[in-house]
Formats: C-alpha cells, structure tokens, sequence
C-alpha cells in the first residue's frame, strides 16, 4: 500500500506543487492549509510522514511539531520542516518561541528539488 | 628702561655724588642722584621700577643711613643697598648687613672697586628678577594645570558615556558617575581599589587585563559588547585601549562605555521586521520556483524544447531574486555590526581548507582545477569566522563563476609585513580597467556578453569588502581583460598569540 504523507502549508500554491511531485512518485496526499487543520489531519488521517511548513498565521510548525511529539499516538510519525528560513535572524527567532528546531526529524529549505525532497522522505520512512 | 637699571647714589657729598656717577655712567649705566636721605627715597619711590642698586652713605646730617635703609626694605625688600661706610667702622658695617645690606664699601675707594661691587650687585639683581619671573611663571602653570584637571574632571563627570581609566598595576584611578550607573555598582567601590576586587563583569575585567599586558604596539583598542543585569537585559558597549608612555610601555588602560540597550531594543525590532518581510518576500518567490520546478520535472503533463528552456531561465531569476534577498539580509546584518561580533584568533588555513573543500565539486562540474597552497606556519587572526568563511566562499566561487571550463582557479595563503595574506587568482575572463574601481559597490555588476548568463546579485564583493573592513584588514584586486583575476586579502596577525 502507498505511504501517506500529510502537507501542511498555509500557501496553497506551494501545497499543491508539493502534491504533484509526492503523487508522481506514487505516494498518498493529504493536505492541510494551516497549523490547527494540521494538527486534526494528522489525528484523522494518520499520514505516515508529515511535511510541515514553519511560517503560519495560526499556529506555527514549531508549536504543532511540539504538540505532535507530545502526543503518544502521533510522536512516531516522522516530521520534516520545510523552511523559507535563510537567516540566524529567523533562526534566532523562532528558537527563541519556539525553542525546539531539533524536534522535526529533518528539514529542508524550500523551494526544493524534487528529488531531493523524494530522497528525504525515503531516508525518513525507512528509518 | 626696565631692562637697564639704574644706580641711585644716595650721599650727602657732592663730590662722592659726582665721582661715582662719572665712574658709572663711563660703564654704560644711568646714575641717579640724591644729596640726603628724604630726597633719596623720593628717587626711589619715583622710580621704584627702574632702580636696582641704591649706594647709600650712612654718615649724612638729617635722616641716617641707617633710617633710610630701614624705609628702603619696608619699600621693596628685594631693591639691593651697598652701604657707604665713611669712617670705616666694622661695627657699622655689619649693623647695616645685619638690616638687610647687601654689601659695603669702606671710603675711600677706587673706581675699579666700586665698578665690581656694583656690577657684582646688579648681577645678583637680575638673578632676583629672573628667579622672581621663574616663580611667578610657575605659579601660572600650576594654576592653569588645576584650572585644566578640574575642567577635564567635569568635562568627564557631565559625559553620558561612562569612563574606567586603570593604572598599570590594575587599580581603578579614575572613574565617573556614568561608568559606576552603567556597572551598576558606587563609585567608592570602583575608586582606589584593583579591578579584581570591583566585582566587575568579568569579561570586561578581562579586557583590561589583557589590554594592560599589550606589549605589542600594534595593540589599540578592544570593542566588546556586554550584557549585565539580573536577567541580561541591559547591554553595554566597551572600548579598552591601553595608555603608552613616551617609551612606548603600557601604563595604563582607559575604557569608554556606552549604554546600548535602546539600540538593542530597536535592533530587535529590526531584525523582527526584516524577518516579516523576508517571508512575505519569500514566501511567494518560493512558491512560484516550487511550481516552475514541478512543470519543469514534467510533472503536469509534456513540455516542449521552448517551453523547457524558458522556464529554467524563469527559475533562474527565481533563484536570483532569492539570493538577492539572502545577500541583502547579510549585508544589513554586518552594516548593523551583527555579522562581525564574534572575534576569535583563527587560523585562516583551517577557514580556506574547509571552503575549499565545499567548493570543489562546483569546480569539478565546470572541469576547472581547485588549488589550494599555504606556508607551513601562519599566523593567527583575529577574526569572525562565519565571516571569514563567507568571504573565501564569496571569492572562490566567483573566480570558479568567471572562469571558463578547463581553467584554473588556486589559492594562496601567506604572510606579509604584519599582515596574513590570502590570495585568489584566476585563469578566467577578467575585469575591464574602468570596472575595477566599481566592483566593491553595492549592486555593481560587469556586464558583458560573457556575463550575462552569469547570475549574481551584485552583492557579494560589497559584502565581502565590508567584512575585510571591519577586521580592520585591506583587498585590492588585479586583473586584466582576459587574463584572469587576483584577489588580495590582507588581515592584521592576531597581536597576542598567548591568548591562542
């Protein structure tokens, strides 16, 4: 059966791109436009691997990425950051609120390639 | 005039007046006269300036010698009287001495006598006035120095910026009230006693320390940026410079503090706006890459020849404007002295071996030979190291940007009176001499049919210029059109290699 891997960006254009690239290679998607919606998708939908935007309004990827690792039915779920973090500023910043950049499993800068993005998903999916 | 004094001749004689005059006179000197005590001391109360030797005979009818020469003294205690004494008594003579005289001369006399126990006696009231002169100029200097210390003192104690001066021992001389309201401590217990016992920051104790233990001239001043408070809320700016004597040794250390925590503050607020914006700015770029990236992977259906080789050019500025951003957001951070603050002594060799390293697969796909060579011992630097790797990257991967594929690109790293320096040459296409000038300005970019295809932000030189400058070092650059391109970096050696 299909991995399912759960996207969770507030940006849908971003989202959908990411869809294209995970069905090409065959995997199941499900999709999440915002922090909280995230937090219930990865109850309901029980992904095998989430990617999970850090900048939202409503709630962002470190404060959902704590409540997943805090929650015995969802930690094992592997979480892989996507970032539009270029700078120690950002990074300052959101350590500073968010105090946990070491809790995903992985992150990647976006835009990504798709075939980087496809080998870091397998790298985290059989681990 | 004041400079050529005059000889009174106080005698009640007309031929003693008149003798001593013409032997006087005959010398160069003006010889006033009196013929009995009351007129004498009218002379000299007339001409008190102007008078600097008085003959006086003691043996006169009226007012003795001996009353007048008690008046002379109450007059000026200073003019010099050589006492006449007639019918040569010792006894009168030293009365006369004891009265404050200045010397005697028994009648009768010679001229040539009386020539040099007057010349002896003016010789000895110049000397007066000089030492007078000496005294008065003294007591002037001192007064100018108190007058200067106690502005100096107020000038330092009205400062908003705080001052900390040590003596070479350590022990705080000078200090005031801005520097002990920065510390956080009184000034009693930051006066008189060594910086070991004022419960300093320690970094700063530190600091001072090694600032008094500069031997190297070439050691100036130390910025450093502390945080105190319970809760490291209030930040200072310190600068610590060693104070040299004539002979060039340390004797003292001054440090100036300046209180930051507003600029903090709002530089927080900064770095919050620029991190919103860099997202909104991101954020769509991204996205439409994301999308240029899906298309292009063939992922929403075919895309033709054309199609294909027109949206690799759109993903290339995409890629552009993200670097863009990304440079403007370094450049802003070293304009803001944020890049720079972690000065360490760093061996520059490490630094280039490691990017070296990282560059050499972008050499490799473009078939150009990465080298890399240095003198077996160099000295250390002291320098930021994030920001020296950035340099090298920025210097390297642009020499390996202009050269064409089957070039050369090598670095070389040595030292050169004082100075560590690193060099990057190319075998590549090379700047046009009216563009040497401009490359270090921001957002100047050649522009050539060769370049054009070349994606830059224009940036990276600004910033890497700006780097250098704030390690207080220097680079220059030689090149020719189509004969490649040097890069020279220099840095000052690290000026104390004990801290290492």
């Amino acid at each position: 059966m299909a991995k399912k891997i759960l996207i969770v960006d507030d940006d849908p254009d971003l989202v959908e791109a990411v869809t294209m690239i995970l069905e090409s290679k065959r995997y199941d998607v499900a999709a999440a436009y915002g922090g909280i919606e995230g937090l219930q998708k990865a109850k309901t939908e029980n992904p095998d691997l989430i990617v999970l935007d850090v900048m939202m309004p409503d709630k962002d990827g470190y404060a959902v990425c704590k409540e997943l690792k805090a929650d015995p039915n969802l930690s094992k779920i592997p979480i892989l950051l996507l970032t539009a973090v270029v700078s120690k500023i950002a990074t300052t910043r959101y350590t500073q609120q968010g105090g946990l950049e070491t809790e995903a499993d992985d992150y990647i800068d976006k835009p990504v390639e798709p075939e980087v993005l496809v080998k870091r998903i397998e790298a985290l999916l059989t681990k | 005039m004041p400079d050529q004094p005059n000889i009174l001749v106080i005698d009640d004689e007309q031929i003693m007046r008149d003798g001593c005059s013409r032997i006087l006179s005959k010398d160069g000197w003006s010889v006033l006269t009196a013929e009995n005590g009351k007129k004498g001391l009218e002379e000299i109360q007339n001409h008190l300036e102007n008078i600097g030797v008085i003959l006086l005979d003691l043996m006169m009818p009226g007012m003795s010698g001996m009353e007048v020469l008690d008046q002379v003294r109450t007059i000026d205690p200073n003019l010099l009287v050589i006492v006449i004494t007639g019918y040569a008594t010792v006894e009168s003579a030293v009365e006369a001495m004891k009265k404050g005289a200045y010397d005697f001369i028994p009648k009768p006399f010679t001229p040539d006598q009386l020539r040099i126990i007057v010349k002896r006696a003016l010789e000895r009231r110049a000397l007066q006035k000089e030492a007078e002169f000496l005294r008065k100029e003294r007591e002037r200097s001192l007064r100018d120095i108190a007058t200067e210390k106690s502005k100096i003192k107020t000038i330092i104690n009205c400062m908003g910026d705080g001052v900390l001066v040590c003596d070479g021992d350590g022990c705080v001389v000078l200090t005031n009230p801005a520097a002990s309201r920065m510390l956080m401590t009184s000034e009693s217990s930051l006066l008189g006693n060594s910086l070991s016992h004022c419960h300093l920051n320690s970094e700063l104790s530190k600091t001072i320390e090694e600032s008094l233990q500069a031997k190297d001239i070439g050691y100036t001043s130390v910025s450093q940026e502390l945080s105190l408070g319970e809760s490291q809320q209030f930040f200072l700016r310190a600068h610590t410079a060693p104070v040299r004597n004539d002979l060039g040794e340390t004797i003292g250390s001054v440090t100036v503090l300046q209180d930051i925590s507003h600029l903090k503050e709002l530089d927080k607020m900064k770095s919050e706006f620029i991190a919103m914006v860099t997202h909104e700015l991101r954020a769509p770029i991204a996205a439409v890459e994301q999308q240029l990236t899906v298309i292009l992977n063939k992922m929403a259906g075919e895309v033709t020849e054309k199609q294909e080789q027109l949206l690799n050019r759109a993903k290339e500025r995409t890629k552009g404007l993200l670097n863009l951003i990304k440079d403007l957001l370094d450049l802003s951070k070293i304009e803001a002295g944020k890049m720079v603050q972690y000065k360490e002594p760093l061996a520059l060799q490490e630094v280039i071996q490691r990017v070296v390293d990282l560059m050499r697969v972008e050499a490799e796909n473009k078939k150009i030979e990465l080298q890399f060579s240095s003198s077996p011992k160099v000295s250390l630097i002291h320098a930021d190291r994030n920001s020296m790797e950035g340099i090298f990257t920025n210097l390297i991967s642009n020499a390996i940007k202009y050269t064409p594929e089957g070039g050369k690109v090598w670095v070389n790293l040595g030292e050169e009176g004082g100075f560590v320096k690193a060099t990057v040459s190319d075998t590549g296409i090379g700047l046009k001499k009216e563009d040497i000038p401009r490359i270090f300005d921001k957002f100047y970019r050649v522009k050539t049919t060769e370049t054009r295809q070349i994606i830059g932000t224009g940036l990276g030189l600004s910033i890497v210029k700006s780097i250098v400058d704030a390690h207080l070092g220097s680079i220059s650059v030689e090149s020719e059109e189509g004969g490649g391109t040097t890069f020279t970096v220099l840095f000052p050696r690290e000026s104390n290699p004990s801290i290492s």
